[in-house]
């Protein structure tokens, strides 16, 4: 992990019982996951009355190193041994790493599914939904009498703000032929997940 | 049913029977090439030189013998309807009969281009599939994140359209238990009722 003089000065400001008390730097730790993983989270997280007496530049470059720490952390899968080194490092006491390495430990899951959905992908199928219809006539074509599927996948956009959707019409040949090569993937799925 | 010729159509129809079948044969070939691939007006000038008649006679032939046929076939009119129909034509009996050939031997292709006519919505044509696994992306190292990638190709008005996409396991085995239900609704009773009664 890379990590910037930036981010090692505001681990060594945090480490430091003078400049932060215990209780300041639980608050201060928990900010910095509360601002990465609650997403109504604002500025206002860091507005606490026993954070008050810490100068404002300090708070801010802390929180922000240990944002950057943690994301870094979460990105490459840090293990307890690695946090431990590193917060060593910065001088941090006994206590203080295993506080971190606990906090670190409650939300590595939700950091890792929030690091897992950044990123693009190709529009992703979310559901589906089909119609049978009987068709009778046009007015081109008279007695026609036969059955078509009408068949609509909502897919989801890397744009939040579009939801395309895919219709198409088929025959009942060509559904069972869709709904045949589906069967084959999935089975396929299945099969290299038990090797 | 009978078919319901107009004055004008009998009238281009009316040339028929000063030509030889042959020729009644040719022209029955050409309506439905033109109806496969769109008319091509020099037929009709090279026709009209070799027949000693206007272009615009054998365009009117030609045409009228293509209106009767489609309608014919869009109708899916009876043989006998469809002789019953001809008969009003005051035509020989051998032409008659020409004509009662040339509309079954083409009923099943020209219903086929008529059906292409219809509101055109995109329909599949086939599909391929992937199976792909995420391992690691910029903002996380160490994934196991399975992937289906499907190219569906849809048709649409004559082009051909391609969309690439993806789904996750989880999802795949929803849509492949929502289809095989839709599959299945066409064995109901409900629908075996339908097809039996709308005839």
């Amino acid at each position: 992990m890379e990590l910037s003089e930036y981010v090692q000065k505001g681990f060594q400001m945090l480490a430091d019982p003078g400049s932060f008390d215990s209780n300041a730097f639980t608050l201060l730790l928990r900010a910095a996951f509360q601002s990465l993983l609650d997403a109504q989270a604002d500025e206002a997280v860091l507005d606490h009355p026993d954070l008050k007496h810490i100068d404002p530049v300090v708070l801010k470059h802390c929180h922000t190193a240990a944002a950057t720490y943690i994301l870094e952390a979460g990105k490459h899968r840090a293990d307890k041994s690695t946090l431990s080194t590193y917060l060593e490092d910065c001088k941090f006491d006994r206590e203080r790493i295993e506080l971190f390495c606990t906090e670190y430990q409650n939300n590595k899951n939700s950091l890792e599914s929030l690091l897992g959905s950044i990123g693009r992908s190709l529009p992703h199928i979310t559901d589906v939904s089909w119609r049978l219809e009987y068709q009778i006539k046009t007015n081109q074509l008279h007695k026609m009498y036969r059955p078509a599927y009408l068949v609509t996948l909502n897919v989801e956009n890397a744009d939040p703000r579009t939801y395309p959707k895919i219709s198409f019409s088929c025959n009942m040949e060509q559904l069972q032929d869709l709904v045949g090569k589906l069967k084959d993937a999935s089975k396929s799925l299945e099969r290299a997940t038990q090797l | 049913m009978l078919l319901d010729l107009s004055e004008e159509h009998k009238e281009h129809l009316s040339f028929l029977p000063q030509v030889d079948s042959a020729v009644v044969a040719e022209f029955g070939r050409i309506a439905v090439e033109f109806l496969r691939r769109g008319s091509n007006p020099k037929i009709y000038e090279g026709a009209a030189r070799k027949l000693n008649v206007s272009s615009d006679t054998v365009q009117h032939g030609v045409e009228g013998l293509t209106y009767l046929l489609t309608e014919s076939s869009k109708l899916m009119i009876s043989e006998l309807d469809f002789q019953d129909s001809v008969f009003v034509l005051g035509f020989s009996e051998e032409l008659n009969k020409l004509l009662l050939q040339l509309y079954l031997d083409n009923r099943k292709e020209i219903r086929t281009i008529l059906s292409e006519l219809a509101p055109d919505l995109p329909s599949y044509h086939s599909l391929e599939w992937r199976l792909d696994v995420q391992l690691a992306s910029r903002s996380l190292r160490q994934q196991i994140k399975p992937a289906v990638t499907i190219k569906l190709h849809l048709n649409h008005s004559g082009g051909h359209n391609t969309s690439i996409l993806q789904t996750d396991p989880a999802t795949l085995l929803h849509l492949v238990q929502q289809l095989e239900q839709a599959l299945e609704e066409m064995k109901t009773n409900h629908c075996r009722r339908v097809v039996r009664n709308i005839k």
